[in-house]
């Protein structure tokens, strides 16, 4: 067996030298070996040792401490001047009393709404987490100045998103399929008269006529000319998006709704027109400044995502 | 070896008066916040204290915005702290503290943060030439040269379509509650001159303070909001 004069010569010439001397000098492990015991003992100590009593004093500052944690003097004195409306000096002591125990409380439930982990199961709390860590972030964004170059840049940008209301008067003509009127009809024939209809009605054919003819009733879900969120509403996405590419006098093909057949007819169309920077001014604004705001969240995220270590299960991706 | 004994005494002696020194100022320390906020500025000792303590605490943290004699600086429209107007309460020690503590507009939901100053202009709710005259009111509010006849339709604006009053007061002296500065006390945390009086209608202010609780402890921001009411309100200290 090596001893310790035997070891490679690759170690380093100090540890050498020291391995020479522990293996030359008598007893040389009787230090080592009593720090170790010392070292065993304190943690033998420390393990029975009883831990430190709680603290049994609030220090300075503090108006109460609930399982260690704290509610402050200063909002203690805020909290009762808010809900009494009155300076804190007058202010009896039985009410004081009733705002530090309703604090205390709230302080309770609070401690053990995280001891349920709440933040980890409950919509609401996660929102609500979500909103202050985005509010937080957004408000030295807000700070910055805003100039009328930005808002016009920021405009000339996105001169699309920037029109005026478009109006339409469009009717709109239902055929239910299978319903009184047509109680034998099929989808497949239902869909056949309501093509026949359209062309029709582009041919000219009279509007009661063709209404009679053919079952279809008026929706009246539109009345006369409505400004387009208006009729998006009462038309439905689906509707209202067919009707605002539609001109004056032009007739739809069929669509199909719950309800039965659609065909639309523009009575008369508006469409939106670019606005002018005055106009929407407010709008350019409130847009612009939503869209720093998102950025300052978007980097935010990327902040937190750097500093995170996030495991993703194999076959998955974000 | 009487020498080394007179050093050894002498050092003694030395490290028991640093002890009974430094045991002194944390006892104040300890009755700085023992005490209600505004039961401080009663008792010159714990002033004086405080004082002491913020000096260089008020350097590092504060200066940067507020300017190294708490004069304010008008370019990030941080508020003068000396004189007696105050944006948010009546400029007690509570009400100063609880500024330091959650800060304006901080994101901390503690923090003060009622409203802000609308950017009038920018978002299209007052035309320029409105504009100028309700600068035309502020200066005849101040006691300044202006001029009548717009000053008189800003007043009117003041009232009706600016919304000024909603947040200013009908009588333009402020609200604390809401951080809304008195108009007629010639007091411009952004500058008064009409140019720039012109660009915080125009295009509205949204100052921030930070929150300074989990940086500084509670003792410091005791000491910080006695030392700047003490500068605020000319506190002698003996």
């Amino acid at each position: 067996m090596p001893s310790a004069t035997d070891l490679p010569s690759t170690r380093r010439p100090g540890l050498q030298a020291l391995r020479r001397r522990l293996a030359q000098t008598p007893g040389s492990l009787a230090l080592p070996a009593a720090a170790a015991l010392a070292g065993l003992l304190l943690a033998g100590v420390g393990l029975v040792r009883r831990p430190p009593p709680p603290i049994q004093s609030i220090p300075p500052g503090y108006a109460a401490l609930v399982n260690g944690k704290s509610i402050l003097m200063s909002d203690y004195m805020a909290q009762t001047m808010e809900v009494t409306g009155a300076s804190y000096d007058d202010v009896s002591p039985a009410v004081r009393a009733k705002v530090l125990r309703d604090m205390i409380n709230e302080e309770l439930l609070v401690q053990r709404g995280v001891v349920l982990d709440l933040p980890e199961t409950t919509t609401e709390v996660r929102d609500v987490m979500v909103a202050a860590v985005n509010t937080q972030v957004a408000q030295p964004v807000l700070a910055e100045p805003v100039s009328d170059e930005q808002l016009k840049a920021w405009y000339t940008a996105h001169r699309n998103a920037y029109t005026t209301e478009g109006a339409m008067d469009v009717t709109d003509l239902v055929l239910h399929v299978g319903g009184y009127e047509n109680a034998n009809q099929t989808i497949a024939q239902a869909e056949t008269d309501a093509s026949e209809a359209a062309y029709q009605l582009r041919s000219g054919a009279d509007l009661r006529y063709i209404m009679d003819h053919f079952g279809f009733v008026d929706s009246h879900r539109t009345s006369g000319l409505e400004l387009d969120f208006g009729a998006k509403i009462h038309l439905g996405a689906q509707l209202f998006n067919l009707a605002s590419t539609m001109q004056d006098g032009q007739v739809s093909d069929p669509v199909t709704e719950p309800d039965g057949l659609h065909v639309l007819i523009m009575n008369h169309r508006d469409t939106p027109r670019p606005a002018a920077f005055d106009a929407v001014r407010n709008k350019v604004y409130q847009d612009y400044r939503d869209a720093r705001r998102q950025r300052a969240d978007q980097q935010n995220i990327a902040l937190l995502r750097r500093d995170a270590r996030i495991l993703i299960a194999p076959g998955l991706r974000e | 070896m009487k020498a080394w004994a007179a050093l050894l005494v002498a050092l003694v002696a030395a490290g028991y008066a640093w002890q009974s020194h430094r045991a002194a100022v944390r006892r104040l320390q300890a009755q700085l916040l023992q005490a209600a906020p505004d039961a401080v500025i009663r008792r010159s000792d714990l002033v004086k204290a405080a004082v002491t303590e913020a000096t260089p605490l008020y350097a590092r943290y504060c200066a940067a915005c507020h300017g190294d004699h708490m004069q304010g600086n008008t370019a990030l429209g941080a508020p003068d702290l000396t004189d007696s107007h105050w944006l948010y309460g009546s400029g007690s020690v509570y009400d100063i503290e609880r500024t330091v503590l959650y800060g304006i507009r901080s994101g901390n939901p503690r923090a003060r943060n009622v409203t802000d100053m609308p950017a009038f202009g920018l978002t299209g709710m007052l035309k320029p030439g409105e504009i100028r005259e309700l600068v035309e009111y502020l200066l005849m509010l101040d006691h300044r040269p202006y001029d009548g006849q717009a000053a008189l339709a800003g007043r009117a604006l003041y009232l009706s379509k600016g919304n000024c009053f909603d947040c200013h007061g009908t009588d333009a002296l402020g609200n604390t509650d809401y951080g809304a500065p008195d108009l007629t006390a010639d007091v411009w945390n952004s500058g008064g001159d009409p140019g720039t009086l012109y660009q915080s209608i125009y295009s509205g202010r949204h100052r921030v303070m930070p929150a300074w609780r989990g940086t500084l402890t509670l003792e410091q921001i005791r000491a910080l909001s006695v030392y700047i009411y003490a500068v605020s309100h000319r506190l002698t200290l003996h």
